[in-house]
């Protein structure tokens, strides 16, 4: 490669930028390849969110001095998807499906969530019935047509869904895996009869067997389309609007970007993707520190979200389901949210974030979320019209949060209305005095916080106190600590950025597209040849949806195989060459090893297997994402020591103390006693007493919790 | 708690056997190969303590569960001091093995920890046939045991590690399907495997010496926490009486009488005056009666409580001997999942006199079983699944379509995968209109299914209820309706009875549609909050005529084909019910 187009490259990659939405900020990194961290943090702005996205990354780019022309990439992580599940607000969509079935999507899998009890209720059908519009048409197991689709009873459906006024329409009809034809005749009818609604079939979105997980992840698709496409849109518009050059990639929930053009056509592969990226920057930190066992907390102003790393691996699902109040991830409990068959990081999320608001129930018991008070108006502190009372204007209360302003001066604080709101709303019902009732608050909202995290550690029998937490987001520095304790963990880190920790996890996430499609056949009377027939449009689509020059693409392939007669398969990567060298014999003997590390056991006499999906997953090296810097350290918006100290509230036994305010920087050489606020731009670390502070080689906070010292 | 135990070591120890049940369950379901086990979960997996008694329960099926303890506490009496490393234990006769029915064969490995008897890993699934008079091995018309298939005492199909080749070749003679119900066996030794070995390493983790102490702090905590529910519910004795339609062409009723008495922080479940067993397979072994007031009991429950063996100490359950609830050898059991069922429903009856709002009324009754058969390509094949369901209104909420039972936390079959495996297509599955029980809060609607069978030679045989007594409402909530089995509906439809004593040959091309019967109604149907009766309209769960003649909510049909509410006529309709059903009163 000739040195220019190596300086060329070296560019590009200088110029990337990420920008993160939270339900109450938006944080916008700019990580330079030495490793040199620049971020800025802005209120996220609910009416047009792109809104902060633009002017962030325009003023960091003017700290920087920098022209946006040279942003080679944006690189985004946005909850759009989510909150349109998560609070219903999602595109007013269509259903068509094979006649006679029409309440598969409502009647789900029967399964209910918890044993014992009788009054539990089902989530509400993202399509209601009278949206759910049924086809005279049939198609059998092996692709055949049992019944044809007729271009009269067509028209009549597309016509009832175009006086439906809806937004989105998704179409499943059964076996459409195994032949997509009638599927396609409708999307091609709908497109044409009604422009402008968002089509969404099966077929494209997840071409594999289960009609109840293959309807729900496509009515998903549909429902999330529009909000996420006009959203996508009007983002393109403004950063070319504000000159921002570059392409924009959006992360996925399995922690892979992508082309936003793509992510407009599948947006059910996006719909968990908030919180993947601060376990992907989890996963890149704990490389670079050389901790393997971590749990991630990361609490920003409306969730708090946990998941976990076992020896450098985090968790992956493809058995997800979003929506319905907690999502605490296991595999076993099924049917309290709404089915999504994509690969997805495991995490289990709670409603318990700065912005939570605080209420009193019937017993006079303080409740924390799980509504928020979000950015608008946000907690009562920030002056913007917020009336309810929220942890953050309770850890204002408590002296934990600066009681002038916070993000560096970007949020103004009015410590006066937190207090007022407090003594009014929790303390004076509760005959408490002003500080016992933050103190209550701030407790409660550590308690809700740790069934996130016990989700990911004591439900799967693992024992939080043999992991490092892991505490980010605007709020988890401020909580992670006392959580911790709580758990009789001894180490809490708090990253450098950990404010924007997930904006950072963007910048060092890879490229990536998966793409699957059902292969139901018995692997003996399979060709290597027709192996590869059954990989390569695979790969042909990926590349196409990637966008880039194969050169620049990776493929990781797999297969999903059981035995003969077994309803559940096991994915397993299909390494370069194997099927060449070893032919199907190879096939087997990797999935028989999968099977007994799985299931402790494989069967001796060699029983018939049978291949059921392919399954590949393209990954774009050089341009846009994948950077991995091997250092990370602070550049220009870290702020300087401002010298301070102020009373702080450690709870009934310790009261108030006088505690030092530090910078981060402050923190070097040596280990610190709490109590200490550490006071940083884009959040706040709390210290408590009997707790130890030093920073590591790359300027993350070291808390250690350990009694002996 | 009553020992110095760390409440934060407790819950990860807690969680810990719960997370091995559930990993147990995961693994079966995984590696199991009939629809019944591996699609619909007719199955359970339990980690006991080296006494049997059940730690953690997999989250599956609470009718199962709660007859482990019984089955271990056999077990342990007829082999104690003869269990060694490396035995796995099979059985599944009621008399012979404390068992639930033939078709439920247990799993059973004891685990060792420093070379003590330490611990269980149990499961039990539904096996899809074990031979008998008919396919499936659900045989309703079977007058004893001896017809309903292979019974198996308790025997160890592994001793020290070693297989014992006979069993399987007896279990593969017996059955009609040896692929699917030797591999079925095979997910549950792995299962066990799994179990043992997650176990021991959690007692490595925690330390033996401190694992037996938390054993017994898990079941006290337990124990605690049942007794303070106990106790805040009102003393005194609530009665009940329900009826399974019964049995064949000409069905006698069989009655359910429980008599609930609750006492402080105890409470009896008392079954005198319950029918005598019956010349049928619906009898239900005592550990599953036992099990049915744990569930039914435990439901009612608020707190969280662990669901080990300890919650069951303050509940007493009785019987007569012969009856269908407590049955005597060699009364034939072989359906006794539809008994289980009804005992719970019958037992929350009594319970929505004593805890009103933590039930709700009652519901299609958990599972419809249907069982396919034939021969296809030279093999047998028999395909059942467990289809449910729906639930009453209670005082908060209509009720619910498509949730299980909560004696059975089981799946429907993927449409998808039935035709994939099987000569049969799947030609209607979804609610019916106008069939939930009316009430303030509607009773859940009924859910049809329909069978296309595309080979010759299939037989048919259903196990259901609720026609003859559809599902009552409460607190003037209407019942739902009565659930119905029919070949061919339409002109020459045949109707076939609820409890089929014996198979129906279908021929290629014939139609079975089971409809389950419709949720009862909580609540006045007349205090039903109008927009409600017109969201059901509009969702087609409700007929314009049905909300005028149940609801008194009369709607206009709009010009577009939508619908308004009548505010005035609905009043005046209102006014019109109450005083006829006041002038009814007084006549």
């Amino acid at each position: 490669m000739a040195e220019g187009q190596e300086a060329a490259a070296r560019d590009r990659r200088r110029y990337r930028i990420a920008a993160d939405i939270g339900g109450t900020f938006t944080d916008i990194a700019f990580l330079s390849e030495e490793g040199v961290l620049a971020t800025r943090k802005l209120p996220s702005t609910p009416d047009d969110y792109a809104r902060a996205v633009v002017t962030g990354i325009l003023d960091l780019l003017a700290e920087l001095r920098t022209s946006p022309a040279e942003v080679s990439a944006v690189l985004h992580g946005c909850t759009v998807a989510t909150n349109a599940i998560l609070e219903g607000k999602g595109a007013p969509t269509a259903l068509i499906t094979t006649q006679g079935f029409r309440d598969v999507l409502e009647l789900r899998r029967i399964r209910v969530p918890r044993l014992y009890d009788p009054l539990w209720v089902k989530p509400e059908p993202l399509v209601p019935r009278e949206r759910r519009f049924e086809l005279a048409e049939r198609i059998a197991a092996d692709g055949s047509v049992v019944r044809p689709v007729e271009a009269a009873e067509v028209d009549a459906v597309v016509e009832r869904v175009g006086r439906a006024g809806v937004e989105a329409v998704a179409v499943c009809f059964l076996h459409s895996y195994a032949n997509p034809a009638h599927e396609r005749l409708v999307g091609e009818r709908l497109r044409r009869a009604l422009p402008g609604v968002f089509v969404s079939l099966s077929t494209d979105i997840l071409p594999e067997f289960r009609e109840y997980e293959r309807t729900s992840t496509t009515v998903i698709n549909a429902y999330v389309g529009p909000p996420v496409t006009a959203y996508v849109g009007s983002l393109v518009e403004a950063m070319s609007a504000a000159g921002i050059g570059g392409r924009l990639l959006v992360m996925q929930s399995s922690g892979g970007m992508l082309d936003s053009a793509t992510v407009m056509e599948r947006p059910a592969y996006i719909v968990e993707c908030g919180p993947a990226a601060g376990v992907m920057g989890a996963a890149y930190l704990g490389r670079l520190i050389g901790c393997a066992n971590l749990i991630t907390l990361d609490m920003g102003g409306t969730t708090a979200k946990a998941s976990i790393i076992e020896d450098h691996q985090l968790l992956k699902t493809d058995e997800y389901e979003v929506g319905g109040g907690i999502s605490l991830s296991s595999r076993l409990v099924k049917g309290a949210g709404y089915a999504l068959k994509t690969p997805v990081i495991d995490i289990s999320e709670v409603g318990a974030g700065g912005g939570s608001i605080v209420w009193l129930d019937k017993s006079g018991q303080i409740k924390v979320g799980p509504r928020s008070a979000g950015a608008v108006p946000g907690p009562v502190c920030y002056g913007l019209g917020g009336s309810e009372p929220t942890v953050t204007d309770a850890n204002v209360v408590l002296g934990y949060l600066n009681p002038g302003a916070l993000a560096g001066g970007t949020v103004a604080i009015d410590a006066e209305k937190a207090r007022r709101t407090i003594a009014e709303r929790v303390a004076a019902p509760l005959g408490q005095t002003l500080f016992e009732a933050a103190y209550g608050v701030h407790v409660i909202a550590n308690a809700n916080m740790m069934r996130a995290v016990k989700a990911v550690s004591t439900y799967r029998g693992r024992d939080p106190a043999e992991f490092v937490l892991l505490a980010f987001g605007g709020n988890g520095g401020v909580h992670g600590v006392e959580l911790a304790r709580a758990l009789r963990m001894q180490r809490v880190i708090v990253p450098i950025g950990a404010g924007v920790f997930s904006a950072i996890g963007l910048l060092v996430a890879e490229v990536r597209f998966d793409q699957s499609r059902a292969f139901l056949r018995h692997l003996s009377a399979l060709s290597p040849a027709e192996i590869e027939a059954a990989f390569a449009p695979l790969e042909e689509q990926v590349l196409a949806k990637l966008a880039r020059p194969r050169a620049e693409v990776s493929f990781e392939r797999a297969m999903d195989l059981r035995y003969a007669g077994q309803a559940f398969e096991l994915t397993v990567a299909v390494p370069e060459g194997l099927i060449a060298r070893d032919g199907t014999a190879g096939l087997a003997e990797l999935f028989e090893r999968e099977h007994e590390r799985t299931y402790g056991h494989r069967f001796p006499d060699a029983k018939a297997i049978e291949t059921v999906a392919v399954r590949v997953a393209g990954i774009a090296r050089g341009a846009g994402g994948g950077e991995r810097p091997a250092a990370l350290r602070y550049g220009a918006t870290a702020g300087a020591a401002r010298p301070a100290s102020r009373s702080v509230y450690f709870g009934p036994e310790l009261g108030h103390l006088e505690t030092p305010i530090v910078s981060r920087g402050a923190l070097a050489g040596g280990r610190h006693e709490g109590p200490l606020v550490i006071e940083e731009y884009e959040g706040t670390v709390l210290v408590p007493p009997g707790a130890r502070v030093s920073l590591d080689g790359f300027g993350n906070a070291v808390i250690d919790l350990g009694t002996s010292g | 708690m009553a020992r110095e135990a760390d409440p934060v070591r407790l819950e990860v120890i807690k969680n810990g056997f719960d997370t091995i049940a559930d990993e147990m369950a995961l693994i079966l379901m995984r590696t199991a190969y009939s629809p019944i086990v591996r699609d619909a979960m007719d199955f359970s997996t339990a980690l006991c303590d080296g006494e049997g008694r059940t730690l953690a329960q997999g989250l599956t099926t609470p009718l199962h569960l709660g007859s482990f303890f019984d089955a271990m506490r056999f077990l342990l009496d007829h082999y104690r001091g003869r269990i060694f490393p490396g035995d796995v234990f099979i059985g599944n006769d009621p008399y012979l093995a404390a068992g639930q029915h033939l078709p439920d064969i247990y799993v059973a490995r004891p685990i060792f920890i420093d070379g003590a008897l330490s611990g269980w890993a149990t499961t039990v699934a539904h096996h899809v046939d074990v031979g008998g008079t008919i396919p499936g091995s659900n045989a309703l018309g079977a007058g004893e045991i001896f017809q309903e298939g292979l019974r198996l005492p308790f025997l160890k199909l592994y001793e020290r590690g070693s297989p014992n080749a006979a069993i399987f070749e007896i279990v593969k003679a017996n059955v009609r399907t040896p692929d699917l119900v030797i591999g079925d066996l095979e997910a549950q030794i792995v299962a066990t495997t799994v179990g043992e070995r997650e176990y021991v390493e959690l007692h490595r983790h925690q330390g033996a010496e401190a694992m037996r102490l938390y054993i017994e702090e898990l079941h006290d905590y337990a124990e605690d926490l049942a007794r303070r529910e106990i106790a805040e519910m009102p003393d005194g004795v609530y009665e009940f009486t329900d009826q399974i339609d019964g049995l064949g062409e000409t069905p006698e009723p069989i009655v359910f009488k429980v008599k609930l008495d609750i006492r402080g922080e105890e409470v009896s479940v008392d079954w005198s005056g319950t029918s005598p067993q019956v010349k049928g397979g619906i009898n239900a072994p005592f550990p599953f009666t036992k099990a049915a007031a744990y569930a039914a009991l435990r439901a009612v429950m608020a707190s969280d409580i662990p669901n080990c063996h300890g919650f069951t100490r303050p509940i007493t359950v009785t019987a007569p001997d012969g009856t269908v609830v407590k049955p005597l050898p060699p009364a034939a059991c072989g359906a006794r999942g539809i008994t289980g069922f009804r005992m719970i429903d019958c037992l929350m009856g009594a319970l929505a006199k004593a805890t009103p709002e933590r039930v709700t009324a009652d519901g299609s009754g958990g599972s419809t079983l249907p069982t396919f058969a034939g021969t296809r390509g030279g093999k047998a094949f028999v395909f059942s699944e467990t289809l449910m369901g729906n639930t009453g209104g209670s005082a908060g909420h209509d009720g619910q379509e498509g949730v299980a039972h909560i004696g059975a936390n089981q799946s429907n079959v993927p449409i998808e995968l039935i035709e994939a495996s099987y000569p049969i297509r799947i030609e209607l599955y979804g609610f019916v209109a106008d069939s939930g029980g009316a009430g303030k809060h509607r009773g859940g609607l009924s859910i049809v299914r329909e069978y296309r069978v595309l080979q010759d030679e299939t037989l048919l045989s259903v196990r259901s209820d609720k026609r003859a007594f559809p599902p009552h409402g409460l607190f003037g909530g209407a019942a739902g309706a009565p659930s119905m089995n029919l070949i061919n509906p339409g002109a020459g439809e045949r109707a076939l009875p609820v409890l089929m004593v014996a198979p129906l040959i279908l021929g290629k091309g014939a139609l079975f549609r089971h409809t389950m019967a419709g949720g009862g109604g909580f609540g006045d149907p007349l205090e039903r909050d109008p927009p409600a009766v017109l969201g059901d309209v509009i969702a087609e769960k409700v007929s314009p005529a049905h909300a005028a003649e149940t609801y008194g909510v009369i709607l206009r049909a709009g010009a577009g084909g939508g619908w308004s509410l009548d505010e005035g006529e609905t009043r005046r309709c209102r006014d019109r019910l109450r005083a006829a059903r006041a002038g009814a009163g007084a006549a």
